[in-house]
């Protein structure tokens, strides 16, 4: 494995444990392999192939939404649409399928057009007004939930085609289908962030906006680029939940807030732009995922899930602000 | 110069907000047209009881725009200080005025939480409350077992019930009226009121000119706790119901209705009488969406249009003045 260039210098004079302990994701996976030994050891069924198909799914969508917000993120915004986008596409795939009879290949297809339009019309709104993202996502969160609603009356679609339904449960092993699409994306988010020019510029854009702009990066079409990206995950993302499901809901995506957030910031993302470990992301995506397995099979109020979510969150940004602040001093 | 001259060079200078005055003007024309039984009396005493709610969850938020900060926990403070108050006035008996101002306490406690956690740990606040958020309501659900209490003491009840003055205006309207005046007072009269104003517009030059930031930060996180949770209460009061459902759509309302009223998001200013129109616009819009028979479910869409546009105007409408500003 290659090792990352700050992280040859930040651990210069330790041991190679620390360097690997002190990186976004060695910390994430000393604590994932952990937790899941404990799982195993209180109890038997918890790596069972079936329940580690339920994880391995539950994860496949889980970094995709993690993307979804890392990607938006990485330029020092916000995307709080992404659950909106991915209801949205949802639910008008579906739709085109169980109403229309539309072939798969050609719903899916409008249903990624439809959550890259999302994030296009997101990026080219903050970049023409100016105004802070969180604003214009919490407003479009709002028209594209109205739009889902309206015209589905609230009501899901049950009657999507059974190749779909099938593709949402099918598995190789403990190994879901769907985990491929994810895999892919988490390939092409690796090569777009390392070696593609854009991917650099989103990056340049969101480290230092004043110093992008100087150095001829063109700092507006990156931010639209990544909410376009951002809009494309979340398209993904909601198919998948559709599949999964085996109907199209109206409701995919309204618990996606705090996951997108949870999920990069506990994998190490700067809320302040400018970086995007996909380590750290596919990491925190498994530990949350772990974390709710565990909590099922440990017949944990579910009402208690919230609650920890949110401290994992806050014990997150914390201990990443103190980490930071160790660094820098 | 006489008043009414120096009153129309101050109609000139705020047009904008007797525009978003004019705007709610036409969209009550408008209902009174299209939508039949608008301007019957107990729907305007539905639609102003609503509204009064949408303010002072606008409030909430205005409040920590005001000093820069964002705090996404307001639904869940509001929630969960009105199941609390359900619950004292249900289970214990405790009279409705005393279990009132406890609940007020208790979210004064969470913003407190909120405001020691954002000023210690040095993170952005929106981090914070999205994380305190799901605390807070993970706290409601395990204590309630997210069972609304129903069985609430006639007076609170009468809050939201009664027709005050023979006019269709039940008490809650007051309260947020007399809210809306003390805020006013606070934010134009009063030390803090200018202090928190100074940090939300530049938190630096604020310390450098000898404020203490984080204590006027903390206060700042306790004022959105008491107005979130007086929110909450009138909530409950409204629906005769202490639920969970509390809340649950505050985020763009509590975003909406501030920056609707002019209220800039980015801190530093304060329009609290624009707060009060906006709600009365959010209210009016999902009164009469609904009264229309459009799908209700097309309310979102057209509450965050207007948000798009609110903001948008605002934006516009700054540039235009920063162009013809000469000096």
């Amino acid at each position: 494995m290659t090792k990352r260039k700050s992280d040859l210098t930040k651990g210069r004079g330790r041991s190679a444990f620390q360097k690997f302990v002190s990186s976004d994701w060695g910390r994430l996976l000393v604590i994932d392999v952990v937790a899941v030994a404990i799982m195993s050891m209180v109890s038997k069924e918890y790596l069972s192939t079936f329940n580690l198909f339920v994880i391995t799914r539950d994860v496949s969508t889980m970094i995709l939404i993690g993307f979804s917000q890392a990607i938006v993120l990485a330029i020092g915004q916000m995307n709080l649409s992404l659950g909106a986008i991915g209801g949205l596409v949802a639910v008008t795939s579906g739709g085109l399928m169980a109403m229309w009879g539309w072939p798969i290949w050609l719903a899916v297809l409008v249903g990624l057009l439809i959550g890259v339009l999302a994030g296009y019309l997101n990026g080219m709104l903050i970049v023409w007004t100016g105004i802070n993202s969180f604003i214009i996502t919490v407003a479009t969160n709002s028209i594209f939930l109205g739009l889902n609603l309206g015209m589905t009356h609230a009501k899901p679609f049950y009657n999507i085609s059974a190749t779909v339904k099938a593709f949402g449960q099918a598995r190789f092993g403990f190994f879901p289908y769907m985990g491929v699409v994810t895999i892919i994306l988490i390939v092409l988010m690796v090569i777009l962030l390392k070696y593609v020019v854009f991917g650099r510029q989103i990056l340049a854009t969101g480290g230092n906006w004043n110093a992008a702009e100087i150095s001829g990066v063109p700092v507006k079409r990156s931010v639209v680029l990544a909410h376009i990206i951002s809009g494309f995950m979340a398209a993904v993302a909601g198919m998948l939940w559709m599949s999964q499901l085996g109907s199209a809901q109206p409701m995919i995506g309204v618990s996606w807030l705090l996951p997108s957030f949870a999920i990069p910031i506990i994998g190490g993302v700067a809320l302040t732009g400018g970086g995007a470990s996909i380590g750290g992301i596919v990491l925190a995506a498994f530990l949350l995922s772990i974390i709710q397995s565990a909590l099922v099979h440990l017949q944990v109020d579910p009402y208690y899930v919230q609650f920890l979510l949110g401290l994992l969150i806050l014990s997150a940004v914390v201990l990443n602000e103190l980490g930071g602040r160790r660094r820098r001093a | 110069m006489g008043i009414i001259s120096r009153a129309f060079k101050n109609i000139g200078k705020n047009w904008y907000r007797f525009g978003l005055f004019f705007v709610t003007t036409a969209f009550w024309l408008f209902f009174a047209w299209r939508a039949t039984g608008f301007l019957n009396s107990f729907n305007i005493f539905t639609l102003l009881r609503f509204a009064s709610v949408q303010v002072m969850v606008g409030f909430a938020q205005m409040i920590a725009l005001s000093a820069a900060e964002m705090d996404l926990s307001v639904g869940a403070i509001g929630a969960g200080v009105a199941m609390f108050v359900g619950a004292l006035m249900q289970l214990l008996g405790v009279p409705y005025p005393l279990a009132i101002l406890l609940g007020m306490l208790l979210g004064a406690t969470a913003g407190f939480v909120n405001g020691i956690l954002v000023v210690k740990t040095k993170i952005n606040s929106f981090v914070i409350t999205l994380a305190t958020s799901s605390m807070f309501s993970g706290i409601m659900f395990i204590t309630t077992k997210a069972k609304a209490f129903t069985v609430l003491p006639q007076g609170f009840v009468d809050l939201s019930r009664v027709w005050t003055f023979g006019l269709p205006i039940s008490p809650l309207v007051w309260i947020m009226l007399v809210v809306a005046i003390v805020l006013y007072f606070v934010y134009s009269a009063t030390s803090l009121g200018r202090k928190i104003l100074a940090v939300g517009a530049n938190r630096r030059a604020a310390e450098m000119s000898g404020l203490r930031s984080s204590k006027i930060r903390i206060t700042v996180f306790v004022l959105v706790g008491i107005v979130a949770g007086m929110a909450g209460i009138m909530d409950a009061a409204r629906m005769e119901s202490a639920g969970p459902i509390i809340g649950t759509e505050w985020l763009l309302t509590s975003f909406a209705v501030p920056a609707i009223g002019g209220t800039s998001i980015s801190g530093g200013n304060v329009v609290v009488f624009g707060t009060v129109l906006g709600g009365i616009l959010t209210g009016t819009i999902t009164n009469g969406v609904l009264l229309m028979n459009v799908s209700n479910f097309f309310v979102n869409f057209f509450l965050g249009l207007i948000l798009l546009l609110a903001v948008g105007f605002d934006r516009l409408q700054k540039a235009y003045r920063e162009r013809t500003s000469v000096k």
